[in-house]
């Protein structure tokens, strides 16, 4: 089964085409790569999937669903970290993982078991009660993480997860990954940092000015080096070498 | 499916309670701020000044002008709730949480619409409690007073919200109330009464909706009116649609939200 299948997706601001008739798919499952260079159109396409961006042209569907027809239905399955934070900084971490629970409908009872077993598994509990200003890069990503998994859904999509965050806590955040994948999620992930998609992804897409400039497994893909040396193959006109 | 069992009732309620936690973790800001204002009003204007002055429409002045400066409040609090709510989330990012989530654009308007309610009610209790001290509190139609309290709540949550999709500034935010708000409050009738007008200002007062809220809850508070209620209810009501309409359209195309 697909757990996410993109149709002939564009998406244009002005005359700008950031997303250019992309289409591929993500088995259920699977640890996928979603890769390129800045502006490629990978944060819009992730936009497009979880109902931050507006799109006219083109399907999106998770496991099935239309995420524009059947959106509530569609949004219960997707869990987003996104690039930026984007946390009431205000609030507390258990705030914000109680408000988010709240948004996808799960009832009191099951948010506070929901909102203890992540601040455990997650090691954040010294931090439980701080605001998300006062909370270091490194655990405000572990926030976001953790919002993306409030209501448990099938599809996590991570946006640059491991951004400005210290290599303890790169490796830790990658065990966390692979746990959650080894446990039946599917994860979409972008990231910079090749060797972490070369180390935790099965399947890659390189994105280049809105469109797929290669799609294949890992292993397909470093047959002849390493990934990093493929996707500078692929994107270097982009990057003006 | 009907439209009930189809709700995110618990998203909706989570909404609300966020937005009333908000106006808690900051109270001298959103509701002593508006009670010291307004006892500030109503001594100055209604006790100092208003001690000076004779009956006006057969009531002491300060119990004329109370009713006003209760709906300035109410007004401005219904306002700045919704506006001030939507412009932050968006300013920060964090409306996002709410557009990933399944929510729907009725449970995120109707949010903030009970949000702004009940911000202008907690602020409308603490001036009644201050007409109290001053021994002017009166009530003579409550039906109708509650009905001016969530009806212009819901009118200046809604105008709130278009205005905190607009805004790309603080500065912008602010426009609208000390443009808008606070010089039509002023002239629409919370100080003196229309008869104390020449006639041509008071025919645009009339063309005023200002006037309208300000009167009703006059006339829900002390029994005196001076103007047809009957077009102030339908023209509060049109604005609700019609500002319900808007809003919800500017929340469907994604406006100031969705990129």
């Amino acid at each position: 089964m697909n757990a996410l299948e993109i149709l002939h997706l564009t998406k244009e601001y002005g005359s700008n085409v950031a997303v250019d008739d992309l289409s591929f798919t993500v088995k259920k499952g699977q640890f996928f790569g979603f890769l390129g260079p800045n502006g490629a159109g990978k944060s819009t396409t992730i936009n497009c999937i979880t109902g931050v961006s507006r799109y006219v042209k083109g399907d999106i569907k998770l496991f099935g669903i239309d995420v524009n027809k059947d959106y509530r239905k569609a949004r219960r399955l997707v869990g987003l970290a996104p690039q930026e934070f984007n946390a009431e900084i205000f609030a507390s971490t258990e705030k914000i993982l109680d408000y988010m629970g709240g948004y996808y409908g799960m009832r009191k009872d099951e948010r506070a078991v929901r909102v203890d077993e992540l601040i455990e598994q997650f090691g954040m509990n010294e931090h439980r009660k701080k605001q998300f200003r006062e909370l270091s890069g490194g655990m405000k990503r572990r926030v976001m993480l953790m919002r993306a998994l409030i209501h448990d859904p099938d599809l996590l999509i991570l946006d640059e997860p491991t951004a400005g965050v210290d290599v303890e806590l790169r490796h830790e955040l990658w065990d966390h990954l692979r746990d959650l994948n080894k446990k039946g999620k599917t994860i979409l992930l972008t990231s910079h940092y090749l060797e972490e998609v070369e180390l935790l992804c099965d399947t890659v897409v390189i994105m280049n000015k809105g469109k797929i400039a290669e799609t294949g497994t890992v292993k397909d893909l470093t047959k002849d080096g390493t990934l990093e040396k493929r996707y500078l193959q692929l994107t270097k006109d982009e990057l003006g070498d | 499916m009907n439209l009930a069992t189809n709700m995110n009732w618990i998203g909706l309620y989570t909404l609300v309670r966020r937005d009333i936690e908000r106006i808690f973790r900051v109270p001298t800001q959103i509701i002593i701020s508006p009670w010291i204002s307004a006892l500030l009003y109503i001594f100055i204007f209604g006790y100092v000044i208003g001690g000076k002055i004779d009956l006006i429409a057969g009531v002491s002045y300060i119990s004329f002008v109370f009713p006003g400066i209760l709906m300035m409040n109410i007004m401005s609090a219904g306002f700045s709730h919704s506006a001030f709510g939507i412009y932050f989330h968006r300013f920060a990012k964090s409306i996002e949480e709410i557009l990933v989530a399944p929510l729907s654009y009725g449970e995120i308007l109707l949010a903030y619409i009970i949000g702004s309610i009940f911000r202008a009610s907690i602020v409308g209790a603490g001036i009644y409690v201050i007409a109290i001290l001053f021994g002017i509190a009166q009530v003579e139609h409550l039906g109708l007073l509650a009905f001016y309290i969530a009806s212009v709540g819901t009118v200046f949550a809604l105008a709130g919200m278009i205005v905190g999709l607009w805004a790309k500034s603080f500065e912008q935010l602010g426009v609208v109330g000390t443009y808008v708000i606070t010089p039509l409050s002023f002239v629409g009738g919370i100080f003196y009464s229309v008869s104390m007008l020449p006639e041509r200002v008071q025919a645009i007062t009339y063309v005023n909706p200002f006037f309208y809220f300000i009167d009703g809850l006059r006339y829900s508070m002390i029994g005196v009116s001076e103007s047809n209620r009957l077009i102030g209810v339908i023209m509060i009501i049109s604005l609700i649609v019609s500002l319900f309409a808007i809003v919800w359209h500017l929340l469907r195309i994604g406006w100031g939200i969705r990129t």
